[in-house]
């Protein structure tokens, strides 16, 4: 079930980048931020989910990524830019990415959606293993926690 | 011609986003409003004229059905078009807020011919020529 939600994630965030921020996406290894680097001057947003099953999705990347999907998806320059465009394209891109590839999946009951949120200190990730993402010059980290089942096909 | 739309989304980039597109589909003359929420939408409303409400579903404090269903209650404004954008894909789910009153549905992500489609067939077309003189549109269908 993991698996089936993650290739949907994978495939949803490549479709989000490409039709809303102009950035090709190519998946990639997995790893902690830390080995990637990615531990510091990063933005973090979580999506937490329900239906078959529940769970949240996480995103990390690096500000210079956030702020060229800020330009690119406002048409704006990056000076224009405030922290709430900032943490706002962070929060709608998780809420697409996420909305998208549960719409893909079908299942018994809906899913729902929570309110995307940004997400400080990173430390409780350290030792979480994400999936990484690489765009044109830079990595994000994705990571797709599930917390329980409900009794039906999806959780076969 | 000019109208006045009503965007209500809690995301400041995505309403930026939908105004750009529909200043690109030739609604550059038309008044902008915005709202975070739909309680904050239905405040608005009621000091404010609004020809059509472009409304997100997934809100704090009202979100996007709830805010539809409070404006079909009210007489002064249940008449008034709304279109919902949202990430909400699912079949259940469209047919839950055409069945509350929306008048159309677009899936984000979108393109901006996909919102313009949509607007153009519930306001009409627009005089591009003189929606386009505002000068600030950045992209083109």
């Amino acid at each position: 079930m993991k698996k089936i939600l993650m290739t949907a994630m994978m495939t949803s965030i490549s479709e989000v980048m490409e039709t809303m921020f102009f950035l090709p996406v190519e998946p990639g290894p997995e790893s902690t931020l830390a080995q990637k680097g990615m531990d510091t001057d990063t933005l973090a947003g979580c999506i937490n989910f329900s239906g078959d099953a529940s769970g949240s999705l996480v995103i990390v990347a690096p500000r210079t990524l956030v702020g060229e999907m800020a330009e690119n998806f406002m048409g704006e320059s990056i000076d224009a830019l405030t922290e709430e465009h900032f943490s706002g394209t962070m929060t709608e891109m998780l809420n697409m990415v996420c909305g998208n590839a549960l719409s893909k999946i079908e299942s018994g009951r809906p899913f729902e959606l929570g309110i995307p949120e940004i997400v400080a200190p990173l430390e409780k990730f350290e030792t979480e293993v994400f999936t990484f993402v690489a765009t044109t010059q830079s990595n994000m980290a994705v990571l797709l926690q599930i917390d329980r089942y409900i009794d039906s096909q999806i959780g076969q | 011609m000019s109208y006045s739309i009503l965007i209500v989304d809690d995301s400041l980039p995505m309403r930026s986003v939908i105004k750009r597109t529909l200043k690109a589909a030739g609604y550059g003359s038309s008044d902008m409003l915005e709202a975070a929420n739909g309680k904050e939408g239905l405040d608005l409303m009621h000091n404010s004229w609004v020809d059509l409400v472009i409304t997100d579903y997934n809100m704090p404090v009202m979100n996007g059905l709830e805010f539809i269903r409070a404006l079909k209650q009210e007489d002064l404004l249940k008449d008034i078009p709304v279109v919902v954008v949202s990430t909400e894909g699912n079949t259940a789910k469209i047919s839950e807020f055409m069945d509350s009153g929306a008048a159309g549905y677009i899936t984000k992500p979108f393109t901006p011919e996909s919102i313009r489609d949509l607007i153009v067939s519930i306001l009409g077309e627009v005089d591009y020529e003189e929606d386009l003189d505002d000068g600030d549109d950045d992209f083109d269908f």
